[in-house]
């Protein structure tokens, strides 16, 4: 995260896509926020590696387990 | 009695049998030292003297009369405040719900207090177990007790501080990607994060459905053991709750760590990430104590760090801001700023993000069970820097995502964090254990292990002695 930091991406790209998320006061009022959260998410995706099997089954999102 | 507030709650149990120490006389030192001590660290964001005195004269009698409910019966614990009480407000330390009353209590609150507990408040937290430490909220930040300028981790940061700070032997916190584990060894205490669905988290505010675990902190092992024994249990008001549990999860504890094979996930804090220099040579000699105590320790290789924290985040992005979404358009400046960030992250992420992250997990799931057919517990780094400066914004960015904690909310596996050292600067440095799913005992047996052997559990707060 790049709090305090000016972010040059809190412009049109992010911005359009924070309004079609509904986000149109918190872009307003906080532009730098939403653009270090766009970067947020951008990093956690990039941190992911590709999917290999796209047909891998995800479900069910979290596996319980009960005790042996 | 001396010491008072040191005690474990095992301690205090025995206390009472042996009339050394009433409840009443317990309770009434705890609110004492919070009373005295609260306004350095900030832990309690509402303490409740009256009901819990109530509350202890209540179990003084049952315990004189002979009605013993077990061993936390009339020990004084601690609630991180996004855990609901009836007919208290659960604020989650933010301005959005600083009026949310909760009708009944949470299930975990209601074992406790069946098993004799007695809750003297709520605990501070990062808001809504996200956005922390931050100094523009309703409340003021909790500090870390070793040095109230440095940052007690968080979300559970209360729970931490307030065990570190001698005011309560046992409290409850949440980890949703390492909110148990990281407050816990940043104020050099003990922390566990059950096997995902171990312990009901109905009545608990959600940070992120699939990620998010209750979890018990003390001063000991056992006393973690203890909590355990009580909290653990099928709710089938809760989904995600697992069915069937062992119980009794102190029953290894004093077989020590002979025999046991651990495995250590050299990797996450040598290559995947470089550990700072202290946090690495401490793990080292934790790994060197197991072996000296008779394990066999050798190193394993999961999924890459970088990998499982990067599903994790995704994960815990989309699914935060499912629930944060009307709040964030209607209302994004009754938020912090760094969890308005943080959550506002699920805005940019796609439907297919979030699929590819549990396709990941299970993949992931996978490849940790594969591990554990050759070992018994895991030896992972916790945080991979000491505590940084609570009023250093730069450097709590940069050390938030710099942990070892997160993979295992991804998995769902148990883990166990505890001290391992002190920095030169007199900051607690930790270790993470981690156990196969439902294996808690194996895990505890392992910390109570190590804590014989190292003695870090003895060492105190400078200021809190």
């Amino acid at each position: 995260m790049m709090q305090g930091k000016t972010h040059p991406s809190a412009t049109t790209e992010v911005m359009l896509r924070a309004r079609a998320a509904g986000l149109d006061l918190a872009a307003s009022r906080f532009p730098e926020d939403i653009a270090a959260a766009a970067e947020e998410a951008a990093r956690a995706r990039d941190d992911m590696p590709a999917i290999e099997d796209v047909a891998a089954e995800p479900w069910p999102p979290m596996c319980v387990r009960g005790a042996p | 009695m001396t010491d008072l507030h040191w005690l474990t709650a095992t301690e205090i149990a025995a206390a009472y049998a042996s009339r050394e120490l009433s409840p009443v006389e317990a309770v009434k030192a705890s609110l004492d030292r919070i009373s005295a001590h609260d306004s350095r660290i900030n832990a309690f964001l509402k303490v409740d003297g009256e009901a819990a005195i109530a509350a202890a004269r209540t179990a003084e009698k049952e315990i004189r009369a002979g009605r013993v409910r077990g061993p936390l019966h009339g020990v004084p614990v601690g609630i991180k405040d996004i855990i609901d009480m009836a007919g208290e407000c659960t604020t989650c330390h933010s301005r959005i719900l600083l009026d949310r009353v909760a009708r009944e209590d949470a299930p975990v609150i209601g074992r406790l207090r069946a098993a004799g507990a007695i809750v003297l408040g709520k605990l501070a937290l990062h808001e809504f177990a996200i956005g922390g430490p931050s100094f523009d909220l309703p409340f003021p930040p909790a500090r870390n007790p070793w040095n109230a300028d440095h940052h007690p981790g968080g979300s559970s940061s209360g729970s931490a501080a307030a065990l570190a700070a001698g005011f309560l032997p046992l409290a409850l916190g949440t980890d949703t990607g390492g909110s148990v584990r990281h407050p816990a060894g940043a104020c050099g205490v003990i922390g566990l994060k059950p096997t995902y669905g171990l312990v009901s988290r109905r009545g608990v505010f959600p940070l992120s459905f699939t990620l998010d675990h209750v979890g018990p902190m003390a001063r000991s092992v056992r006393d973690i053991a203890s909590a355990l024994d009580v909290i653990a249990g099928h709710d089938a008001g809760d989904p995600g709750s697992a069915a069937g549990t062992h119980g009794d999860y102190g029953a290894d504890i004093e077989r020590g760590a002979r025999g046991l094979r651990i495995g250590y996930v050299r990797h996450f804090h040598t290559t995947d990430a470089a550990a700072d220099p202290e946090v690495g040579a401490a793990l080292d000699e934790v790994a060197r104590v197991l072996g000296t105590e008779g394990a066999n320790v050798r190193d394993v290789t999961l999924p890459r760090l970088q990998e499982l924290s990067g599903v994790q985040r995704v994960i815990m992005q989309a699914e935060s801001w499912a629930i944060h979404d009307r709040w964030l358009r209607e209302r994004p400046g009754d938020y912090g700023r760094t969890t308005r960030i943080r959550i506002a992250a699920g805005a940019f992420l796609s439907a297919a993000d979030y699929v590819h992250a549990q396709q990941h997990r299970t993949r992931m799931i996978a490849a940790v069970d594969d591990v554990f057919r050759d070992v018994d517990v895991l030896l992972v780094a916790n945080s991979l820097d000491p505590a940084c400066r609570i009023d250093d914004a730069e450097a709590i960015a940069r050390t938030f995502p710099r942990q070892a904690r997160a993979p295992f909310n991804v998995t769902g596996h148990p883990a166990l964090s505890m001290m391992s050292g002190l920095s030169a600067q007199g900051l607690p440095l930790s270790v993470q254990f981690v156990g196969r799913f439902h294996d808690e005992r194996t895990l505890l047996r392992v910390g109570a292990a190590y804590e014989r052997a190292s003695g870090w559990h003895t060492k105190r707060a400078p200021g809190y002695a």
